[in-house]
């Protein structure tokens, strides 16, 4: 292989041509292809990481584009989801990786799958309930991750590696995402919808995290072993020490695997501060052809490879071929769940 | 005089300060002091058993004070007290 286009960081001494063939063989899953996972997917595509799986449940909105760095206008407008679009973006910055989309919703059922064969996580989710998730599967699986949330002007990162990953990634473990946060995700707190957020933070947070990706996939380099904590609207950079593993945390010493063992199956969620509603259908296939041609008598529908979008009444509905879909115009789960049975099917 | 980092959800209770000022021995002793200047914050702090809520970080200088004495803590007027919230976002 021509490693030419990775010149500029082969001679950095701390990773060199050995760190470079490193990076080429390894395998990372991004969860979450919004601002963070945009700025991680590009960093570690242009660094040469051999195989990316981006995972996202999303579609393109207009108010993506002030911070998601890989979309743009003509990806609004051709209706794409994150994970279509951002794939397609990253193989025309880098043709010689892997890049794998997944258009879905990471959850219970499917997240020991989606985490699969790769050597390292990244967060690039917008909310806690995912992240214990996320956390429950690189413990059984032994991967390292990285948590980045960022909201407002500020943002934090920290590096997890578990104890089943110490020895392979050849880092002292730490402590899990519920030793830092406890037991319950966080709720109530603020948001990206809620309280908004500056793209260049989201940008300082996730190259943190992406630098963090490079040492340990490349095994060099000093690992962040604490809490790292900026905010740009009063320039503060702080790295806090973390207490380590909890004595008696639930996930990581009792591997009591909460939410890995949540029940799956006909699920609505809410999202927050969207004033919208995700329905999901465990084990269906929907023909998008053919639900669109029986919505386009209720009303105005278009409809790609990757999803169907209808217009009716004052909610819009897009639907994806997995039977999920993200409705628009409510923020009842019942009834979001009533429209998904009267227009798609029950 | 010990001074205390305010994330920036709560700095609407301290009329946007980022960083106040508070006397106080203790970490408790100041977080109580904190609520005393500036009420409401007590209850964004701490849950019904007078515990700092878990999804809240509370660091002495650069330590969490869960590896310290927790409340208990003692606090030195040099030292600078730091509240961190968990943050959710990832700019979807």
């Amino acid at each position: 292989m021509n490693l030419t286009r990775y010149q500029r960081q082969m001679i950095f001494s701390g990773l060199g041509e050995a760190g470079q063939r490193r990076l080429l063989a390894s395998s990372v899953a991004i969860i979450g292809c919004g601002a963070t996972g945009t700025v991680l997917a590009n960093h570690l595509a242009r660094a040469g990481v051999g195989r990316l799986r981006l995972v996202d449940r999303d579609y393109i909105e207009l108010n993506n584009l002030q911070r998601q760095l890989l979309y743009d206008e003509a990806d609004l407008a051709a209706g794409l989801p994150k994970a279509v679009a951002a794939a397609r973006r990253l193989r025309a910055i880098n043709s010689e990786i892997a890049i794998e989309e997944v258009v879905a919703d990471f959850n219970p059922g499917n997240a020991l799958d989606l985490l699969g064969g790769v050597d390292l996580a990244l967060d690039g989710t917008d909310n806690f309930e995912t992240r214990y998730l996320l956390n429950d599967a690189c413990l059984r699986l032994g991967l390292p991750w990285v948590y980045t949330g960022v909201v407002a002007s500020y943002g934090m990162t920290a590096t997890l590696i578990p104890e089943g990953a110490a020895a392979r990634v050849g880092r002292e473990a730490t402590g899990c995402l519920q030793c830092l946060l406890g037991d319950r995700p966080a709720s109530g707190g603020p948001t990206c919808d809620t309280a908004g957020v500056l793209g260049p933070v989201v940008s300082v947070l996730a190259s943190i995290s992406a630098g963090e990706a490079i040492k340990l996939l490349t095994g060099g380099g000093e690992i962040n072993r604490g809490l790292i904590h900026v905010d740009l609207w009063d320039n503060s950079f702080e790295t806090f020490q973390l207490a380590g593993r909890r004595p008696d945390c639930p996930a990581c010493v009792r591997g009591e695997e909460r939410f890995l063992n949540a029940a799956l199956g006909s699920r609505s969620a809410v999202l927050c501060g969207r004033n919208a509603v995700q329905v999901s259908a465990p084990d269906v296939r929907i023909d998008l052809a053919v639900v669109g041609e029986r919505l386009a008598a209720l009303g105005q529908v278009s409809r790609n490879p990757h999803l169907l979008r209808a217009q009716i009444d004052a909610y819009e509905i897009t639907l994806f071929p997995d039977g999920r879909a993200i409705i628009k115009g409510v923020d009842d789960p019942d009834l979001a769940r009533s429209l998904y049975a009267r227009y798609v099917g029950s | 005089m010990s001074t205390i980092y305010i994330p920036t959800p709560l700095r609407r209770l301290t009329i946007g300060q980022s960083k106040v000022t508070l006397e106080g021995e203790s970490v408790g002793a100041i977080l109580t002091a904190l609520d005393a200047a500036y009420p409401g914050i007590g209850e964004r702090l701490f849950d019904e058993q007078g515990q700092v809520k878990p999804f809240i970080n509370v660091f002495v200088n650069e330590d969490d004070m869960r590896t310290l004495q927790g409340l208990d803590t003692p606090v030195h007027p040099s030292d600078r007290i730091s509240i961190v919230p968990a943050m959710a976002g990832g700019g979807q």
